[in-house]
Order: C-alpha cells, then structure tokens, then sequence
C-alpha cells in the first residue's frame, strides 16, 4: 500500500528546509523531494516531539536532528502508524493529570509519614556499639574538656546512679564550657556544661536536668532525631527554596517538642524514684523563662504562636510541669551532701589539666 | 540557499503568551507539589519546550530536546557525589573542632571551599554545555567538545585575582570567564566567538563598588549634623532622634533599593558588551536592552512576587484574624490535627510562590529573546550538524549550586 502525504523534514545534516511527501511501504516509508528520495524509514524508530498549533513534528531515534512535521489533516491511513501525541509523557498521560496527581499525592504522603514515623522503630535497631561509636566521632574527649576529680566523679555518679537503674550505659560528663545547657549524644553520652553547674541553685535542679537528659537517651531521642532528619532532608530535598526547610523545620520541631515532653516526664518519674524534690528544676525554669521571654508573653495567642515554632516547650510551661509535680509536705531528700555537691560545682575549677572555652574564638 | 537579514525586524523574536504558559505552568506546580518537588525536573522541561518553541531565529523556531530525567539524573548524581560527601564531612569536621582539632578542621573546610569552588565554575560551563546541545535550529543543534576541566580552574584563578586587589578586577574576571566559555561553544559546524573587552564595564563597576561608601558617608553626614542639632534629652522625643531614624531608613533603602539598582546598571552594561562581542560564523549578536528597562523588569518581577507572597500568606492570616481565641485554644487542644493543617497550609502557600517563579522564568526568557538582535547571514547548507559529543545528563551540578546558564 502507498500513502502519499505532504509534510516538511529536516534531514538532520544540514539546516535546508525540505518540502516532502511521505510514501509509505508496509512498515517503512520514504520521504521524497523534488529530485531525491530520503529513506527508508522505519515508523517504529519515529518518536513524537511536539504539537505546534496544526503541526506534529516527529524525530528519529537513530538520527540527530532528524525531523518529520506533518501538518493538519493526517489521512486515516497514516494514524495508526504514527506515535501517539504526548502532553506530560507517559505515566501521567496514561493515568490524566487529576488521577495521577491523586496518585502521586498518596504515595508522597505515604513516603513522608514512613520518614517521620519509622525512627521509633529503627533507632532501637541500631547497635549499641555503633551508637557509641557515632558518639565517639562526634565528640571524643571533648578535647580535654572533660573535667575530672576524684571526689566530683564520685558526686556526678552517685546522682546518676539515683536516677537511673543502668548507671553503666551512661557516660554522663561535665564540660568546661560557660553554657546554660545540656545535651544528650548517640552512645548514652550525657554533657552538663559547666555554666549549668555554676548557676545552679541546688544538686536538685542539675538532678532534674541530667534526669530529662537521660529520658533523651532511654526514649533513644537522639538516634530517632538523627534518623528523622536526615530522612526529612532527602523527602524535602527535591523542593527547591525554602519551602522544603520550612516543612522539614516544622515537622521536626514536631517531633523535638514531643521528644522533650516525653523527656520532662521521664524526668519527673526519675525524680519521683529518687525521692528528690521537682522544686529545683522548677526553678531552673524559672530562670530560663525570665532568659527567653516566655515569662513575658501575657497574651495567649503569642503563647501558642511562640509554642509552636519553638523546638522546647515553653520554659514557663515546663517550670508549671515541675511546680504542679511537687507534693506539699513531701519527704524529700536533697539530691547530693553539701560536701558532695560542692565538690561537683567547683570540679572544673580543681581540674588543673583541663581546658576551657572552646580553643576557638566562639566564646 | 542563502538568507539575508537586514537591521529590522529583529532575526531573533518571541511568540508566546503568558496564559499559554500559565497552562503549563500550572499544571507544573501541581505535579511538583504533589510529588513532594521530583517533578520539577520535568517541570523545567515542559516549560523549555514552550519557552524554545515560540522562539523563533529568522524564520524557524528554536526546538528545545532536553528531557526531564537527564536533568533528574543529573541531580541524583549531585546528590550521591556532593551532597552526601558534604554531609559526611560536615559531621567530620563537628567532631574534629570537639576533639580539639580546630586547625585540621579548617584545613578540610578550605579543602571543601576550593572544591565546591571549582565545581561552581565547572557547574557553569556544562550548563551552557548542556543547553545548547539540547537546542536544535533546523534540525541543527549546539555543543562543545570540552569537557569544562580546564575552564573550573580558570574560575578559580581568575576570581581569586581579581579578589586581590579588593575586588577592583572582578569585571576583568567576568568578562574574561564569558569570553572563554562562549569561545569554547559552537553551533552546528560553527565555532563561538567572543572578545569582549573589560575595560567598557569599569565606570559602571565603580559606581556599584562606591555606592556602599557614598551611602555610608551619606548616613555619617545626616548623623553628625543629627548630633549637632541635639543638645541633651532623650534621644527618641527629640527632633535628633526624628533625623536618626531617618537615617536609618535611607540607610535601609538603599540597601534594597540603590544596592539593587546600582548592580543592575553593572549588568545591564555586561551583557551589552558581552553579548555585542559574541559571533558565530558569519553572525554577530546584540543585547538592546538598557538600563531602564533592566529597572523595570526587576520592578515588575518584585511587584510580582511579593503578589504571590501576598496570597501565600492570606489564608494564615484569615484565620488567626477571623477568631485568634479560638485558633489559640485549637492549637493547645488539638496538636496533631493542626500539625497536618499547617503543614498543609504550607503546601498550599507554595503553589502561588512557585508558580510566580514560574512566570519571573518566562519574564526572563521573553526579556532576553526580546533584546537580542542578529545581524549577518546563515548560509543553510553550510549550516550542518554538530559533530559535539553531547552527555546524557542534565545540569545537576548547575542545579545544586542554584546558577543560571549565562
């Protein structure tokens, strides 16, 4: 059977514009010019590339540049042995937009909650061993932050001890560092800064710290946080801009905010097993809350707005936690002797081989 | 065959509408959302395809034949070659500044610097590469046998000499990585040439590199004048507090007005020159465009997105205005549930971002087609097709780094 079908064609070779028609043999078909035959061609090797206004203009797979633009009309002959037009390419054309859209959006949903919801079961599956080794990486020796007495050892290990049944997965340290701060790492490390120690009131008050910090590293907070972030990162990381960081910082501070209750309440238990008094941390607190302003934010919609950029909860919230746990009357205990808990305050400071400060300009 | 083109109408014009491209625009920015932002490589794609094909060159339209997975792979392999080996690194270099390490750690971050460094420019050359091996004229497409290696190493050298004496060299650098990098180009048997010269940006490079001193001065002025005028008393009530705040306002605005401004009028003459000077065979090119209308095409792109950023942010604010108490105490009752409504909220607000983007893009592109003139003759069977190696992925590097073509 032979078709003839006007139509122009690029050869691919040069940039001459040919006016053409195309005869079709079976499977196979030429393209002929005043003078000349270009061809053969085989139908399965053309690939559509666009539609513009009247115009289909096909390629060749085996030919660079090689182009086949048919215009208007295409005789009922022809249709079946060219290829279909394409709009998205194949998927979402196959499926329609809204349809495909629907799809995407389920399997996108599905992806974000696996990333968000499975650090609660794989940071348990992570090996100890390679847990301590993250932390090792991570920190080492601090860089010979670290203090170290006899006596202070021995105060910062009897109030673990208090608060924690498996004293021996823990390495809980003092660093020499001016910081209000603690923070928990991979492997069961715990850091007290030693602006923490020096503020505080009270053994009680680092107790209460130390307890939540040890809630991070028994909930395993800081594996899941690792896990759930770098997921976060890959999900999001095809969004260009900010909105992927905004998403991911909003989802994970989520997820941070819950951590810390949980730790709060960790804490709390901790604290209650040990017979030691929540008036501490409390006013801990206390004195955070004057520090980040939470103390002054009367109106309630500042509130909840502040809440929820935050990673913690409120300090003021949390001082409200500790100071509703007290029970009036209670036979408390004080956390560390007086001897026990100066010597852990001035540890630091009797420390002669330690360093301070960072060992660089960040003070 | 032979064409002539005289001096008008322009060799080089756009045909497209932005309510055409809005039809694929939009789309776009649904798929991309919805895809969590993997499909905006195909994104980019459709828009190129419209964007090339309602450019026409003479008589025929450009024809652009990138795909949405060579940009995709070509991302996937940032991702795995860069991103993954910087993340690494970053924990590296944590762990060394606590172990006491501080001076290994900034050998690495130089490391890092200079290779992140080299890769920009490499990044900048394979894009221009890719684009125009992908852009077909007649059947006829672009290319560059270079792979790009040398032309990192020039970036590097070239900007740290024109860094050392404080950044007065920085047009040299310019103008001399264009003229490399175009040179290095060629289009079907033709070879790119470009020559242009530095030395026309120097004037317009100053006035960009003394605004910040001029302003500075400015400010130093108002404020001694501000502290003669002011003889004790509270500085906010009295006249002198009025003439500090406004000093701090012009000081404001010119950062983001006159900085602005003053680095367009820079732009506006580089492309100019570098555009003017760019031949290919028996063409020779032109950028019309000046300063004036640099001024108000990035004036319209700004009114334009901060339009877009407008309705991002209207339904928010719709609904802490409409009932702040209750939107306060549903925020403290139902935590989760209005975690997936903000989050959503989000997802929503980035449709009119992404799609103002969208727009600026095919702003950009009608803009620059618009004021490009050619001059000269193709002679079309000479024009044959390029004999260029061409790659099969797309402009991941370019992509991560965030750099345009040209």
């Amino acid at each position: 059977m032979t078709t003839f079908f006007d139509a122009w064609h690029f050869d691919g070779q040069s940039a001459v514009r040919r006016k053409v028609e195309i005869q079709t043999i079976g499977k196979q078909f030429y393209l002929l010019e005043k003078e000349m035959r270009h061809g053969p061609f085989h139908f399965e090797d053309l690939r559509f590339l666009e539609a513009k206004g009247d115009d289909k203009i096909y390629g060749l797979a085996v030919k660079d540049g090689w182009r086949l633009g048919v215009k208007g009309h295409v005789p009922d002959e022809l249709v079946p042995l060219l290829p279909a037009s394409k709009t998205y390419g194949g998927l979402i054309d196959r499926l329609g937009l809204g349809k495909a859209s629907l799809i995407f959006a389920g399997i996108s949903a599905a992806v974000v909650a696996v990333v968000l919801l499975s650090p609660q079961w794989l940071a348990p599956l992570i090996p100890t061993s390679v847990e301590a080794k993250l932390g090792n990486a991570l920190v080492g020796d601090f860089g010979g932050r670290f203090c170290d007495t006899a006596q202070g050892k021995a105060a910062l290990a009897k109030l673990t001890r208090s608060l924690d049944d498996k004293p021996q997965d823990l390495q809980v340290e003092v660093a020499n560092i001016d910081m209000l701060n603690a923070v928990a790492l991979p492997g069961g490390k715990v850091l007290l800064f030693q602006g923490l120690l020096s503020q505080a009131k009270s053994p009680d008050e680092v107790a209460g710290v130390l307890a939540h910090e040890i809630g991070h590293v028994r909930e395993r907070h800081v594996m899941q946080g690792l896990l759930r972030q770098m997921g976060l990162a890959v999900v999001l990381g095809g969004f260009d801009g900010s909105g992927g960081s905004t998403l991911n910082s909003l989802l994970s501070t989520t997820y941070t905010r819950d951590s810390e209750r949980e730790a709060d309440e960790h804490s709390l238990k901790a604290l209650k097993q040990a017979n030691v008094s929540p008036v501490g941390t409390a006013d801990f607190f206390n004195r955070l809350a004057s520090m980040d302003g939470s103390k002054e934010l009367k109106d309630r919609q500042a509130r909840t707005m502040a809440s929820y950029t935050s990673s913690h909860p409120l300090s003021d919230e949390r001082r409200k936690l500790f100071e509703n746990a007290v029970v009036k009357g209670g036979a408390y205990k004080p956390s560390l002797t007086a001897d026990e808990w100066r010597e852990l305050k001035t540890m630091c400071a009797q420390d002669k081989d330690v360093k301070s400060g960072w060992g660089f300009d960040i003070e | 065959m032979t064409e002539h083109q005289g001096k008008a109408p322009s060799a080089v014009t756009f045909h497209g509408s932005w309510t055409d491209f809005a039809k694929i625009a939009l789309p776009n920015v649904l798929l991309t959302l919805v895809t969590l932002g993997v499909y905006r490589f195909w994104a980019t794609t459709r828009e190129r395809q419209y964007l090339w094909s309602q450019t026409r060159f003479i008589d025929e339209p450009l024809e652009w034949t990138g795909r949405g997975i060579e940009l995709f792979i070509g991302f996937i392999m940032v991702f795995f070659l860069l991103g993954l080996p910087l993340v690494v690194m970053q924990l590296v270099i944590n762990g060394l500044v606590f172990q006491g390490q501080p001076i290994i750690a900034g050998v690495i971050i130089f490391v890092m610097f200079a290779v992140i460094f080299y890769l920009t420019g490499l990044a900048y050359f394979r894009a221009l590469r890719y684009r125009l091996s992908r852009t077909y004229w007649r059947g006829i497409r672009g290319g560059s046998d270079d792979q790009g290696f040398g032309y990192g190493w020039s970036y590097i050298w070239k900007n740290v000499a024109a860094a050392i004496p404080l950044f007065l060299l920085y047009p040299w650098a310019s103008m001399s990585l264009w003229n490399e990098r175009w040179s290095k180009m060629s289009f079907g048997p033709y070879q790119f040439e470009s020559n242009a010269d530095w030395k026309a940006l120097m004037k317009r490079y100053l006035l960009f590199y003394l605004v910040p001193f001029l302003v500075f001065v400015g400010i130093f002025a108002i404020g001694v004048s501000t502290l003669g005028a002011q003889r004790g008393g509270d500085p906010f009530s009295t006249a002198g507090g009025i003439f500090g705040f406004v000093a701090i306002m012009i000081a404001i605005l010119s950062l983001y007005i006159v900085m602005p401004i003053a680095a367009l009028l820079y732009y506006s003459k580089f492309m100019r020159v570098a555009i003017g000077a760019l031949r290919l065979g028996d063409l020779e090119f032109d950028f019309t465009a000046r300063s004036p209308d640099w001024i108000l095409f990035w004036l319209a792109n700004l009114a334009i997105l901060m339009i877009a950023y407008g309705f991002a942010f209207a339904p928010f604010s719709l609904l802490i205005a409409a009932d702040p108490t209750q939107f306060a105490q549903q925020l403290e009752a139902g935590e989760s549930i209005l975690s997936v409504g903000l989050v959503l909220g989000i997802l929503i607000a980035i449709i009119p971002i992404a799609f103002a983007t969208s727009i600026i893009r095919y702003r950009s592109w009608k803009f620059f087609v618009v004021h490009t003139e050619a001059f000269g003759e193709v002679n079309l069977d000479r024009m044959t097709q390029s004999e260029t190696q061409s790659s099969s992925h797309g402009e991941g590097l370019l992509d991560a780094f965030d750099v345009g073509a040209i």
